[in-house]
């Protein structure tokens, strides 16, 4: 569904009731949602579960959802928040547990591909360093390529801040990763 | 090398990372969510829909009725503490003469 025209006609036939309407829309974004809910969450199962939610939430208040804009960002805003919501309430529930035995973090990093190599796993985990709204602002950005607006979008922060937190997490990454990137000419 | 371009080799090189959709697990997920949105509310959740916003304005009235009568407690103390003070004759003696101090 690229044609925003058919986008547009799907939205109202599912806002006249016609649920099936609703699967072309989650066809061609589930899989930059669940994307998007795993630059926040970093763990694919949670990712799928937020995706889910975010779907059937968005259904269930597409009247409210304004005729003739895009599906797109509104979907990508509801995952987003959902997926903040769940990672505030793991860093309070961290606080609060101190006999955890394993890190989180390191058991998210778990289901990365076998395929990824060893560069790939090294900004993985100089990403995971970034405080959290860097994280998620350089994970959408640089493994996600979002762009600097479809990241303000989602995240409801200006583009300035989009940028501004993109600045800050590049010097850390150069920081991190000068012996991979040691030939980077300021 | 300029700061976009180490982004550049950044994205490339993180490549790996990106989520890659695996079709069975996209068709599982897309029935889940056409499950949940095709299934019929249930009587539970269609009397906690109508009774989540009944709830919350009950509350709302309560807290604003609480609130109420606490600032209403707290004016009639000060006034009740304030005709206490301009009630209170105090008997001063001095020299032998008793004086009877008012407000």
């Amino acid at each position: 569904m690229h044609d925003g025209a058919q986008e547009s006609i799907a939205i109202e036939r599912v806002k006249a009731g016609d649920a099936q309407a609703y699967d072309a829309l989650v066809t061609h974004y589930l899989p930059r949602v669940v994307a998007i809910a795993r630059s926040v969450v970093r763990n694919t199962d949670d990712a799928e579960d937020l995706a889910q939610e975010a779907f059937v939430k968005a259904y269930q208040s597409i009247g409210r959802f304004r005729s003739g804009e895009p599906f797109g960002p509104w979907i990508y805003r509801i995952v987003t928040n959902l997926a903040l919501d769940v990672v505030k309430h793991r860093t309070r529930f961290r606080h609060e547990a101190v006999t955890e035995s394993e890190p989180t973090a390191r058991r998210d990093r778990a289901d990365l591909p076998a395929r990824t190599n060893e560069i790939a796993r090294r900004i993985d985990s100089a990403l995971e360093t970034l405080p959290e709204m860097q994280r998620v602002v350089a994970r959408l950005h640089l493994v996600e390529q979002f762009e600097h607006d479809e990241i303000a979008a989602m995240t409801a922060l200006t583009e300035g801040t989009v940028r501004s937190h993109l600045s800050l997490a590049r010097k850390k990454l150069k920081e991190k990763l000068a012996d991979l990137y040691g030939d980077v000419d300021e | 090398m300029s700061e976009d371009r180490f982004f550049e080799r950044l994205r490339n090189d993180a490549a790996p990372l990106r989520y890659e959709p695996e079709p069975f697990a996209m068709t599982r997920l897309s029935a889940r969510i056409r499950e949940r949105i095709e299934t019929p509310p249930t009587i539970a959740g269609l009397l906690a829909a109508w009774f989540r916003p009944l709830g919350a304005a009950l509350a709302a009235v309560a807290l604003a009725a609480t609130i109420g009568i606490t600032v209403a407690n707290n004016r009639a103390e000060e006034v009740a503490v304030g005709n206490a003070y301009s009630s209170t004759n105090v008997d001063v003696s001095v020299a032998g003469d008793s004086y009877r101090v008012a407000d």
